[in-house]
This record gives structure tokens, sequence and C-alpha cells, in this order.
């Protein structure tokens, strides 16, 4: 019995010298890991974008100027082509609708096609009503409509809020 | 001379006997034929674009406002500026065409199986790896197929679930294409990629060197023929004929059918007909059949497939107890790779 318990102390002790002996090895391994770590994770964080915000809220015209069923062209101060439609007889902003020339599907532009009554993506062949619906393509496949720029009313004016972010400035 | 040797010697104390065993592998004789030689040839024209894409660097700017009028004076004004552009044009289509033609010799010889599937998988991510040096490459030029080719890239990452959005703002460097974007795929395309690809072909050709190259019999080879050569001289001449024939074919095609400079990129204006370049036909097209994120997510399924094949075959073989199995999906592949990149090619939309 008692040569048992000498064994099992005599063991035991192996071990606490078998773990102080790794300790350091496993605190300079956790130190070097720890340390690589954070540097590769400033390298990451100064390699992710920022975040920048270059919105603006812009006068569009006078309602005046786009009537029942009529559209109206705009373009951004950044060069940006965008259709504004009065779809309402009201005169609030739901009554509007901006559409961008962005195609929802892979971000191409798209163009009039005043022959078809309808806007065509020339990337992937997506189609699209006069109102932005997807018509045809892989946005409708995906029921992907043409995104539309939010526009405000205040008063007899017409505000849209659009980036101004440019490559060329 | 002697001293000079001995002066050598000293300082780098390997022995000549050490060097021509470490160099001279033996070859097995199947290598004497061409066919068999297209693993030498991306990596050949591999150091082509090195040092080509080096001398285009010295008068390229990669900025937006810039980078146009820069390739425009390599291409019409700098001295043979139109030949490097031309060569580094043509050995990135070249290179392309060999690595795929290399991947399908490998694919229809078996030479993946046990014990080279992780060379196998090596081998993919050098596709992968010239592909992207390809893309990167052709965005740099600031033409309208380089400014829509990597916003459609970007977007495709978009559709890509959970992590879509981050890796098309690394890509981009920020929301959509920007200021930052032309810098970001020239440090991919100049610093990145050629340094990851030749940590890469390292490892590719140290695998061969420790496992051997795969040995083919021919019925047609006489029985008592040896079954290798040596490395140098006999397979280093055929690799110097290649690389010759390969100069003189670049230099054909850059005078004959030079890099040509297409209108500048107009972010209002989507080209009414645009298409990649020939290598991205299949995707392109396959992203005309499907929805966004089906077509996405089936092309990361093809690829991921494509990585762990050597194991898919196994199991395939096992269970179809059909050893031509790998064939047979090998040319269903081939054909359908074939199909849908000359569908896109003579397609107007």
């Amino acid at each position: 019995m008692e040569a048992k318990n000498d064994s099992t102390n005599a063991r035991a002790t192996e071990d606490r010298r078998g773990f102080l002996t790794k300790l350091p090895t496993l605190g300079m391994a956790a130190g070097l890991a720890g340390g690589y770590g954070t540097f590769f994770g400033m390298a990451g964080s100064y390699l992710y974008p920022a975040a920048s915000n270059n919105k603006t809220w812009l006068l569009a015209t006078h309602l005046d100027n786009v009537g029942p069923g009529q559209a109206y062209p705009f373009r951004t101060p950044a060069g940006e082509q965008v259709v504004i439609a009065r779809v309402g007889s009201g005169a609030s902003a739901e009554d509007f609708i901006a559409l961008s020339s962005v195609c929802p599907h892979l971000g191409c532009r798209v163009h009039w096609e005043a022959q078809n009554d309808q806007f065509f993506c020339p990337c992937h062949n997506g189609t699209f009503s006069r109102d932005g619906a997807p018509t045809g393509g892989p946005p409708k496949d995906a029921n992907q409509a043409l995104i539309r720029y939010p526009l405000s009313v205040r008063g007899n004016l017409l505000f849209i809020e659009v980036d101004l972010t440019s490559l060329t400035t | 001379m002697i001293s000079i040797r001995h002066w050598f010697r000293e300082r780098i104390p390997i022995s000549g006997d050490v060097l021509r065993e470490l160099t001279n592998e033996p070859v097995p004789n199947h290598l004497k034929r061409w066919w068999f030689c297209l693993g030498g040839t991306p990596a050949y024209l591999f150091v082509v674009q090195i040092v080509t894409g080096i001398l285009l660097a010295f008068n390229y700017q990669a900025t937006p406002t810039a980078a146009y009028e820069s390739v425009r004076y390599i291409t019409e004004e700098a001295s043979y500026g139109w030949y490097f552009r031309g060569i580094h044009k043509w050995a990135a289509t070249l290179m392309i065409a060999a690595v795929i033609l290399h991947q399908m010799r490998v694919y229809f010889t078996a030479a993946y199986r046990k014990p080279r599937e992780l060379n196998w998988m090596i081998g993919m991510c050098l596709l992968l790896g010239t592909l992207g040096l390809g893309f990167t490459g052709y965005c740099l030029v600031f033409e309208q197929l380089s400014y829509w080719g990597a916003t459609v890239a970007a977007n495709i990452c978009d559709s890509v679930p959970w992590f879509g959005g981050f890796l098309k703002r690394m890509l981009l460097g920020g929301e959509s294409y920007n200021e930052h974007t032309l810098s970001r795929m020239f440090i991919l395309h100049a610093a990145v990629l050629p340094c990851v690809m030749i940590l890469l072909l390292f490892v590719h050709i140290s695998f061969i060197r420790l496992q051997g190259v795969t040995e083919f019999k021919f019925s047609d080879e006489p029985k008592d023929k040896p079954g290798f050569f040596s490395f140098f001289p006999d397979h280093l001449f055929t690799e110097v004929i290649i690389g010759l024939v390969l100069m003189l074919l670049l230099s054909f095609l850059a005078s004959v059918v030079p890099a040509h400079l297409g209108p500048k990129a107009d972010p209002f204006t989507t080209p009414e007909t645009i298409k990649p370049e020939w290598f991205f036909y299949v995707m392109f097209r396959w992203l005309k059949l499907f929805s966004g994120t089906f077509a996405v997510l089936s092309i990361g399924f093809i690829i991921f497939a494509m990585f762990i094949w050597p194991w898919l075959d196994a199991g395939l073989r096992r269970i179809t107890r059909n050893e031509e199995i790998s064939t047979w999906i090998g040319i269903v592949a081939v054909i359908a790779l074939i199909g849908l990149t000359v569908w896109e090619a003579l397609a107007a939309h």
C-alpha cells in the first residue's frame, strides 16, 4: 500500500515537473501567437477600407417641371444619370420615383431602349420596365428591381439624396 | 583558376557531385513527347511575365487619372513599349492556355491520384492564381473592359453569402469602384499574386522532385530501352527549345496582333457590347444563364469539387466499380467548357 502511494506521488511530481518544464515553451508560443496575431490584426484593419458617407440632399427640380406620367433627366454632381418620374398625381415624395442606372445584378449601367420600352443592361442581358421592375434576365430570376434614390418634397421643390464621390475629382 | 575554384569552394561548401545529385533528376522517357512538357511551358511564360511586367511597371501609374494615359504612353511613345506590352499580353493568354492544358493532361492521365493529391491541390491554387493575375492585369489598363470587369467581379464577390460584402470592400477598397481600387489591383497583380505564385511553384516543383514524375509506358516503346534519361542536359535542352519557340511565337503575335487600347473607362456608361477576356467566357455565360447567388454558389461548388477531386474520384471509382469514370466526367466537363466558351464568343449579347 505504502509502495503504491510512493509510486503515485513520484508520478505526480514528475507530471508537475513536466508541466513546469513545458510552461516557458507554452508561454513563449502564446506570446508569439499573441504578438504576430496582433500584427496581422492591425494589418487587416489597415487594409479594410474605412466607411465613407459622402451623401447629401440636393435640389432636383421644381414639382411643376415633372407632370404626371412624365420623366425628368437629372445628373448628379458626380456625373451619374438619374431618371426621375412622376408616377402619382399628388405632390408628395411617394408620387415620384428616381431610378438609379446601376443594374442590381452585378453593377453595370442600364440604358433606356425606347424601341423596346425598357431599360437594358448589356452585361448579362437584364431588362427592366419603365418603373424599374425586373422583366427579364438574371434580375427577373432573382426579383431585383432598379435601385431607387431617396426623394423628399419641401414646399414645391423635389430633393434627392445622392453620392458626391467621383473618380475624376 | 584552381585558386578561384578553391576560393568559391571554401565559401560555398557544396561539391559538384552533391549539386548534380540535387538538380539532376531522372526524367521518365515519356517526357520526350512534347505533349508531356506542358508543365514547363507556363513556368517559362511566368518568367517572361515577371521580366516584361517589371519593364512595364517602370512607366505605369496606378491612379484613375493617370493609368490610361500611362498605358497609352507605353504603347505609343516609349521605345519598344508596344513590344513589351504585346509580349506581356500574349504571354498571359498562352500561360492561361498552357496551365489549362497541363491540368487537363494531369487529369486525363490520372496523375493526381495517390500519393499526388496534395500537389493537385497546389496546382489548383496555381490555376486560380493565374486566372487572378489575368483578371487584375486587364483591370490595370483602365479601359472600359477594365472598369466594368472590376465592377462585375466585385459584385460577384458581394453575392457570396456571409462574407461576400467583406470580400467586395477588400477588393475595391470601398463600397464601389473608387480612387483606391486601381492601386489595390496593381499591388495584387504586381506583388501579392506573383509572390504567392512563386511560393506555390516552389512547393509544386519540390513535390514533383520528392515524388518523382508519374511514369507512363507506351506500347510503341522498345522493352529493353532504359526507362529514364537525364534532366541535365537532355530535358533542359527540350525546355530551352520550347522557350525559344515560345519567344518566337510571342514576338510574332506581339507584332502581328499587337495589344490594343480600347476606349477609356467611363463609370457612367456600360458599352452596348461588353465581354471579358476569353478565359472568363465560361463564367460570364454562366452568370447570364442563372440568377446571381445561384450562379456564384454553383461556380464555388465546382471549384471546391475540383480541389478535392482526387478523393471524389477515389470514392466514385469505389462506388461505381468503374475505373474510367473520371475520364467520362472529364470529357463532359471539357465539352461543357468549350461549349460555353464558344457560345459566349459567338453570341452578340
